[in-house]
């Protein structure tokens, strides 16, 4: 699922705003090719929280190019309407919002743009190493970094101080502290395990240095898959023996049940990403104050391995008219901007890619009321900056089912979490095979 | 005469004319389409070719759709007694009673009906939920596990449609003549008798009718395992019901071609549900 589903009623207003700006802008830019006279109009599908005054604020600071904005829903929705959109030829935007996980997907099928013909490659040196290459390979780019997520452990202050808990820097610290929540508060939980999210899982193997896919566009139809690989197997064990022990939770992210437990106290830790600080403010208001955000505790004392989930960029589909133009929008939207990265930051809590807007002071030093006045930022900046390279597949939805059932099924019938791994990389081989890949393992 | 008989036939053409030409474009069209479409196979590195039968062999040998098959055929084979019998009987208490407390108890059976199911399927899904729903403050019982979950469906299913099959066939029990009940009476029937012997062979023509749709509906098992799936991911899997898989398969994974194969199939299973139920249906009452 997808990183962004937090606020209902933000979305049902961008909704709501979206149709207006629908209802206004019907008009639509009719020549095709050449120059064109008046500004080029350009279609932008997105779903980001408060995404129109954005929005506004580029068709004020631009003339020769307007953006139409529709949200054509969250995730999976919005992916299911481009890719009928894609193969009917006609009716996909101009420029899309794409998830990092997902953008092979769509480079493999030949409908992204490859900006770097239009001038993307010059926005490269604002973006640290690792995010330039989830969306480019080599001088073809073909997205531009909006957001992104790192990972990091947010943790319920009240209760570590009432329970004598100590932040715990490696992960062997984080189950001994947890086993002491466990003797004081047997109905508590160190923290909660969505094994519904794929995103989640595969940000915890990320961190962990398991590699599952070796893709890039280059190689294609080459795959190295290893979604069973030791670091991974052993990751997933470490959560085994938690959640066996009653340490961790198995509820669903997303879930009534895991936001009252995130509300009630019931899960002394949320390991969270980049956008983790702004989606706990909405799910959990009435907790404001109690929590506090600290690295993600380390395999190995004193490393800095990270990993991410979620995040996003803006792609030029090829059913784009004016190609160079739609380039310019995906790039400036955000961009490095601090008037739309104030808007990004304080009301949608994106966590930026741009580097200078995350060296900029206003957001490293952005006091969290919700995190007691923490500046959380100082946490999640360098994590962002430890992230290390990471490739996806061209199938991502099929990789990330296969993991939520595989480990859901291991959950329930308590059977092995690592034996689960071996079971998505069957299952994920054979699925690559019959697509016409050359697996390698 | 020929000549208006030819007149009327141009007339009567006239007149199905609308039906017709919705009937092709919305149904006969896009199933000609899908019927295309399950011919070919495209892969994501090959792009689309022509496989003949290919995708119906894959199902046919592909565990996941085998296993869905046979989950909604047993559960058909469970819940459409369950649901028809629990219908009758309240139609036929219904029929009996003529107080105030009948016409309540009618609407009260009748509204579940008037939920939209995604709404009605969600607050099942609520009072299932075994830390925050109702259920789990009275019973230690996980109505989201593997082993119930069929059931908790089961259940949402026939809280849904119990009470629209009840009125349907409540309509046919208010269509039969009352002399019929007083003759019986006359002949020392009890009320009891009267609803067995009497009204439950006379609607037969509607219980099949009510019993058809619900063996349609229930092979084509979707919204509510579709809205419970994030709650149980581990056991309402992508592939839990043919049309989930069929969903999952065109809407996750753009495997459109096989996706149509899929729903061809089930097509054929439903077809082949319902012909033999009416089948053994008509013998029984040429017998009678």
């Amino acid at each position: 699922m997808s990183v962004r589903h937090f606020s209902l009623k933000r979305r049902a207003v961008a909704v709501v705003a979206a149709s207006a700006l629908m209802a206004a802008g019907c008009g639509g830019s009719g020549d095709a090719g050449g120059e064109p006279d008046g500004p080029v109009k350009i279609k932008v599908w997105a779903w980001y929280p408060s995404f129109k005054p954005v929005v506004d604020l580029f068709n004020k600071t631009h003339t020769d190019v307007q953006i139409e904005w529709t949200n054509a829903g969250t995730g999976q929705d919005q992916y299911t309407k481009l890719q009928t959109a894609l193969k009917a030829g006609k009716g996909a935007p101009d420029v899309v919002m794409i998830e990092f996980q997902e953008i092979p997907t769509f480079q493999l099928t030949k409908h992204l743009v490859d900006m770097g013909e239009y001038g993307a490659n010059a926005a490269k040196g604002n973006y640290v190493d690792w995010a330039w290459k989830q969306v480019s390979n080599g001088g073809k780019v073909y997205a531009i970094p909006v957001d992104a997520g790192p990972m990091a452990m947010l943790y319920r202050k009240d209760i570590f101080d009432k329970y004598k808990l100590t932040v715990p820097k490696t992960w062997a610290e984080f189950k001994s502290q947890a086993q002491k929540l466990k003797a004081a508060s047997p109905n508590s939980f160190m923290t909660d395990f969505g094994a519904n999210d794929g995103g989640f899982m595969t940000g915890l193997l990320w961190q962990a240095g398991a590699r599952p896919f070796n893709y890039t566009a280059a190689k294609s139809p080459d795959i190295g898959l290893s979604v069973n690989g030791a670091q991974a197997k052993s990751t997933m064990a470490y959560w085994e023996d938690m959640v066996g022990s009653g340490l961790a939770d198995t509820t669903a992210f997303q879930t009534t049940d895991f936001y009252s437990g995130l509300t009630t106290g019931k899960y002394a830790t949320y390991l969270a990403a980049g956008w983790g600080p702004g989606y706990l403010a909405s799910v959990a208001k009435k907790t404001e104050g109690k929590w506090r955000a600290a690295p993600l505790p380390q395999w190995t004392a004193g490393a800095n391995a990270q990993g991410d989930w979620g995040g996003s960029a803006f792609a030029v589909t090829d059913q784009a008219k004016h190609p160079k133009q739609a380039t310019k929008v995906a790039m400036e939207i955000f961009g490095t901007s601090k008037d739309a990265w104030r808007i990004g930051i304080d009301q949608a809590f994106l966590f930026p890619t741009v580097t200078p807007i995350l060296q900029w002071d206003y957001f490293q030093g952005k006091k969290y009321g919700f995190f007691g006045g923490q500046k959380v930022n100082e946490v999640f900046v360098p994590a962002y900056n430890g992230i290390g390279e990471f490739h996806w597949s061209p199938f991502n939805s099929y990789y990330f089912s296969q993991m939520t059932t595989a480990m859901n099924q291991a959950i329930e019938k308590k059977s092995s979490w690592p034996g689960a791994l071996d079971t998505v990389q069957q299952n994920v081989s054979k699925y690559a095979s019959q697509q016409g890949f050359k697996v390698a393992q | 005469m020929r000549r208006r008989s030819g007149r009327q036939t141009v007339a009567g053409w006239l007149f199905v004319t609308p039906f017709t030409i919705l009937l092709v474009a919305f149904l006969l069209l896009p199933m000609a389409y899908a019927a295309k479409l399950s011919l070919y196979r495209s892969t994501l590195v090959e792009g689309e070719v022509f496989a003949w039968l290919g995708n119906y062999r894959q199902a046919f040998g592909d565990p996941e759709f085998r296993r869905g098959v046979v989950r909604v055929v047993v559960f058909g084979l469970v819940q459409t007694p369950v649901m028809i019998g629990l219908s009758l009987v309240f139609a036929l208490l219904i029929d009996a009673g003529t107080s105030r407390l009948a016409r309540f108890f009618r609407l009260a059976a009748f509204v579940p009906y008037a939920v939209p199911v995604v709404i009605g399927t969600l607050m099942w899904g609520f009072l299932y939920s075994p830390r925050t729903g109702l259920f789990s403050s009275v019973s230690d019982l996980d109505l989201l596990s593997s082993g119930t979950v069929l059931y908790s469906l089961g259940n949402v299913v026939t809280w849904q449609w119990a009470g629209y099959n009840m009125i349907v066939l409540y309509a046919a029990l208010q269509g039969l003549p009352r002399e019929v009940y007083e003759s019986a009476r006359i002949d020392g029937a009890g009320p009891l008798q009267i609803a067995v012997r009497i009204k439950t062979p006379m609607i037969s023509a509607a219980i099949v009718l009510v019993t058809i749709f619900t063996i349609i509906g229930t092979l084509q098992f979707f919204t509510e395992p579709l809205i419970l799936q994030p709650l149980d991911p581990g056991t309402i899997t992508n592939s839990y019901t043919p049309n989930v898989y069929a969903y999952h398969q065109a809407f996750s994974y753009q495997q459109y071609n096989y996706s149509a194969a899929i729903s061809f199939l089930l097509g054929a299973v439903v077809f082949i549900g319902s012909y033999i139920f009416l089948f053994v249906t008509r013998r029984r009452s040429a017998l009678r």
